[in-house]
Parts: structure tokens; C-alpha cells; sequence
């Protein structure tokens, strides 16, 4: 009877583990996916405008690279916190 | 999240498009710089701006005086037909009814220059084919013999009916003014129920459409004035506005201006009209209070299209602007040309 409970808490505690890595997994990969849609939708507004300026003034095209790229600290903060949480 | 679904990317594109293009156009110094210029030097500093290919192509055929008038025509007709091949979904459609007073326009020169005799290659000059009449259309109406072929090519076109109505008449007197008159309303009538039809950005283009026939409808009054005018002075009144005919026919009737600046600005809620209306207290050339109120309506654009940035608001702002840097151009050249001195042409310059 002792020796029933025993085997069951262990794998009670199994379960619990398993249950814990599974929901590091899901929050890393939330982190990576909602940030890289954030960046999405901010990229999506900063080039279209990027585009328009660079169809009138081809010298801007340079400066409007660099600020489309910036959102993309968003996804980068999201891959970080994703690592960190699996690792 | 709410703002940046509403926020359609072409729109986005277009309008930082028409930003650019706004910022290219001629700053206030050049134009001071200019005033101080012979014709052959505006016509090389013309050359080097946006002007460039225009000039150039036509050098060849035109000189001088001409060779100005012809390129800002085409440059603008050129101008606004881009704008109109880039600009997406609605605001492609309320592009185009804002660029329709243009066929109004040339229609009126063809019937004016035909009436009075001028060569169709005069007439043809000054053009701007930027409405829904494009160059061909312009060409045919132009090979027709008398302003009474010309109207009946024109069958099919939503201004016919008003323009063989109005026809006889202005034949009669030898003016086309009440016929102007009537297609404006006509054309303010339709674009106000296009905007107010449901489409999106309607509300937007309607704030534009309102204020542009309240400047319109104060211009008017304020000629009235300047010329002493006793008749019937409803005719000219474009409905649509904040102004009533009753509000209209009212501040016509008030002779001292004080009284009616102060009438006017009762009805009016707009504060940089409102601000305008106080500083033309005692005012009395109405060159420049027409040049003061223009200037209003640019500012007024420009404040809308930075409180709605992509909307039709930046496109207007340019398409006006632009316009009236064309307009400088030509003050500045016939100005020139005519010798008048540069303060007197600055007068007319808006800026």
C-alpha cells in the first residue's frame, strides 16, 4: 500500500515536471511569436512609408533601411527572453 | 492596435509620398530671391527645380514667357495625373473628384477662347488636363469649329445638361459666368454626396469639400463689396458650406465692413479664420484679402492633414500647394515680363 503511494507521487512529481517544461516551451514560443508579430505590424507602417520616401528620394534610402529595422529589437527582446527561459 | 489595424499601408505609402513631393516644392525664399530676377534667370532657376524635363523638352519650341506658361502647365497636368495612377482605393476616387473642377476649367477656356476667336493653339497652352477630360478629349473638343459643337461632343459628360441649358444664355450676354456659377454647384453638389455616400474616409474629404466653399462663398463676398454689386447676388452662393443663402444674402446687404466682419464672424467657427477676419477690419483690397483667405485654407489643409496623416488630407495639402506654386510661377513671370515692379508682384504671390 506504501509502496502504491510512493509510486504514485513520483509520478505525480514527474508529471509536474513534464507539465513545467511543456509550459517553458509555450511561453518561449509566445515570446517569439507575439513579439514577431509586434515587429510585424511596426515594420509593416515604418516601410511603407520607408518605401514612399525612397520612391521620391533615392539618397534616403540608407536612413529609411536603418529605421525599418528598428522593431526588430522587439522580436530580438522576445528571442531573449525565449532562451532564457529554456535554458 | 486599434489605430495601427485602421491604418491601411498603401495609405501610409501615398501620403509620405505626397509629404516628400511637399517638401520639394519652391520655399518662400526662393520666391524673394526671384523677385529680384530677370525672366531668363527665373526661367534657369525654374530649370534646375522640379521644372527640369518640362523645360528642357519644350526649349526647343517655345521661348521666353511662353516656354514658362507651357511647362508649369504641363508639369502640373503631369503632376497631378501621377498622383492620381498612385493614389489607392477610395482615396484614388476622391482624388478624382477633387481633380474634376479641372474639366470645369478647361472646358470654360475651349467655350471662352472659341467664342472670342483664339487660335487653337493658343487655347491648347493653357490647358491643364489633370480632371476627368484627358488630352485627347481636349484635342477633339479643340478641332470642333464653334462653342456649339463643342458642347454637343461633350454629350455623355455630367456637366452637359447644365452646360446646353446655360448655353443660350451665355451666348446672349457674351459671358460665361452664370454658366461657371452653375457648374460649380453642380460639381460642389455631387462631390459632397460622393463624400457623404458611406465611403471610408468620406467624413475627411468632407471637412475638405466644406471649408473650401466657405472660403469660396467669403471670397465672393468680399468682391461684391469691392465692386458695389446691386443685383440679385444669390446666383454666385455655393451651397454646402456652414453659410446659408439667408446668412449669405444677409452679409451682402451690410454695407459697412466692421459690422460685417463682425456678422461674419458669427456665423464661422473656424479660429484661423476667425483670426484672419479680425486682422482685415478696415481692409479694403480685395486682391489681398483674397490672397490672406487662400492662404488660411493652405494653412487649415495643412493643420487637418497632420491631425488625420493618412488620410485624403496629405494628398489635398499637396495637390493645392502645388497648384499654387504654379500660380507664383506664372504671377512672377507675367509680372516680370510686364515690367511691374517687385512689390506689386509680390502682392499677388502666395506664400
Amino acid at each position: 500500500m506504501a509502496a502504491e503511494i510512493v509510486a504514485a507521487a513520483i509520478t505525480d512529481v514527474e508529471l509536474m515536471k513534464a507539465s513545467q517544461i511543456g509550459m517553458k516551451a509555450l511561453g518561449a514560443g509566445m515570446a517569439v511569436g507575439l513579439t514577431g508579430i509586434a515587429s510585424g505590424i511596426a515594420e509593416m507602417a515604418i516601410g511603407s512609408a520607408a518605401v514612399g520616401a525612397t520612391a521620391e528620394n533615392k539618397d534616403v534610402f540608407g536612413l529609411v533601411l536603418l529605421l525599418t529595422v528598428i522593431p526588430e529589437t522587439i522580436v530580438i527582446f522576445g528571442l531573449v527572453v525565449a532562451l532564457l527561459l529554456i535554458f | 492596435m486599434v489605430a495601427v489595424k485602421s491604418v491601411f499601408a498603401p495609405y501610409i505609402y501615398v501620403c509620405t509620398r505626397m509629404r516628400v513631393r511637399k517638401s520639394k516644392l519652391i520655399p518662400r525664399d526662393e520666391y524673394m530671391r526671384m523677385l529680384n530676377m530677370s525672366l531668363p534667370e527665373i526661367t534657369r532657376v525654374i530649370q534646375e527645380t522640379e521644372y527640369k524635363q518640362e523645360i528642357d523638352e519644350l526649349g526647343t519650341v517655345f521661348k521666353g514667357i511662353d516656354l514658362i506658361e507651357v511647362a508649369l502647365s504641363w508639369n502640373l497636368a503631369k503632376e497631378y495625373q501621377k498622383i492620381q495612377e498612385i493614389t489607392p482605393g477610395n482615396l484614388k476616387e476622391f482624388t478624382r473628384s477633387y481633380l474634376r473642377r479641372w474639366d470645369i476649367q478647361n472646358v470654360l477656356t475651349i467655350l471662352r477662347g472659341k467664342m472670342q476667336g483664339e487660335k487653337t493653339g493658343k487655347i491648347k497652352e493653357i490647358l491643364i488636363p489633370a480632371g476627368s477630360l484627358d488630352r485627347v478629349v481636349l484635342d477633339r473638343l479643340l478641332a470642333e469649329d464653334n462653342p456649339e459643337r463643342i458642347i454637343e461632343a461633350l454629350r455623355g459628360n455630367r456637366m452637359y445638361p447644365v452646360i446646353a441649358r446655360e448655353y443660350p444664355v451665355a451666348k446672349e450676354s457674351g459671358s460665361f459666368s452664370h454658366m461657371e456659377n452653375e457648374l460649380y454647384k453642380q460639381f460642389f453638389s455631387e462631390i459632397i454626396a460622393e463624400a457623404e455616400s458611406g465611403i471610408k474616409g468620406g467624413n475627411q474629404f468632407l471637412d475638405f469639400i466644406r471649408f473650401d466653399i466657405d472660403i469660396r462663398n467669403i471670397k465672393t463676398l468680399f468682391r461684391l463689396r469691392a465692386d458695389n454689386f446691386e443685383e440679385d447676388a444669390r446666383d454666385m452662393f455655393i451651397p454646402g458650406g456652414m453659410l446659408t443663402l439667408t446668412d449669405f444674402s444677409n452679409l451682402n446687404a451690410i454695407r459697412d465692413q466692421g459690422e460685417f466682419i463682425e456678422m461674419l464672424k458669427v456665423r464661422i467657427r473656424n479660429k484661423f479664420l476667425v483670426a484672419l477676419l479680425d486682422e482685415l477690419k478696415g481692409q479694403t483690397a480685395v486682391r489681398d484679402v483674397e490672397v490672406r483667405l487662400t492662404r488660411v485654407q493652405l494653412e487649415q489643409m495643412e493643420s487637418l492633414s497632420k491631425r488625420n496623416p493618412f488620410s485624403i488630407h496629405p494628398i489635398l495639402v499637396y495637390l493645392e500647394k502645388k497648384k499654387y506654386e504654379v500660380i507664383n510661377l506664372r504671377a512672377l513671370a507675367r509680372g516680370k515680363e510686364s515690367k511691374l515692379p517687385s512689390e506689386k508682384i509680390a502682392e499677388y504671390l502666395v506664400v
